[in-house]
């Protein structure tokens, strides 16, 4: 995923791209997210979050519907 | 560290590595550091791969593309902490190496579309926050269809 100074700068982003636009998401949400899947990753028992786990994540930061579900199949 | 299986101490060596030189390890610096047969730690790396914990380099299994947060290639996140320069794989991931080395960072970024230097900084355990915005193109259950464009 890629930073952009604003909502302009993704439109034209994804229109030179011929991307649909995708959600956005704010700083705040962003270190919230590095927090939850990096804080532990040099320890012992570091792993990756399990989907279940990804999904009360996303959901505790607002991001919730079938794009923030690793196992929806409406995406395929 | 008996206690410890192969595949955990694979993985600490890779990050404690990666952390202390900024610089993504390869089999045989992996193997140098716990003294394991290299091809032990090869396997190590395609068992940690199917955890999601690393993604090897194509082509060449001996080398590390991603040990997330961090890049084993330079890439356009580049991010300084602890007085090292190291590479994140994306603007989450610039973001996770502070979180993952748990010290102040700051990463000169660009803008996705214009270039524009943009830069994000963390300070005791804090985002200095700005109006910028992170766009997710591929939705959570493709992340790791193609971690690169990703």
């Amino acid at each position: 995923m890629l930073l952009f100074r604003s909502e302009e700068t993704v439109d034209q982003w994804c229109v030179a791209h011929n991307m649909p636009r995708r959600p956005l998401i704010n700083l705040e949400q962003l270190w919230q997210l590095a927090v939850h899947w990096y804080g532990n990753r040099l320890t012992v028992e570091s792993r990756r979050p399990a989907p279940d786990e990804m999904v009360s994540i996303f959901a505790s930061l607002g991001l919730t519907g079938p794009f923030w579900d690793p196992k929806s199949d409406q995406w395929q | 560290m008996p206690d410890q299986d192969l595949d955990t101490r694979v993985k600490l060596a890779i990050y404690e590595i990666t952390s202390d030189t900024g610089r993504v390890p390869n089999s045989a610096q992996v193997s140098r550091k716990i003294d394991i047969d290299e091809s032990e730690v090869l396997h190590a790396f395609g068992r940690l791969h199917g955890k999601r914990l690393l993604l090897p380099e194509p082509g060449d299994p001996t080398r590390i593309r991603m040990a997330p947060p961090f890049s084993g290639v330079p890439t356009l996140f580049p991010v300084e902490a602890n007085g090292k320069k190291y590479f994140a794989n994306c603007v989450w991931d610039a973001y996770g190496i502070a979180a993952a080395l748990r010290c102040d960072a700051i990463s000169h970024a660009s803008d996705g579309h214009t270039g524009e230097p943009l830069t994000l900084e963390v300070k005791n355990g804090r985002p200095i926050l700005k109006s910028y915005v992170a766009h997710f193109a591929v939705p959570a259950a493709h992340w790791w269809d193609d971690l690169v464009f990703t």
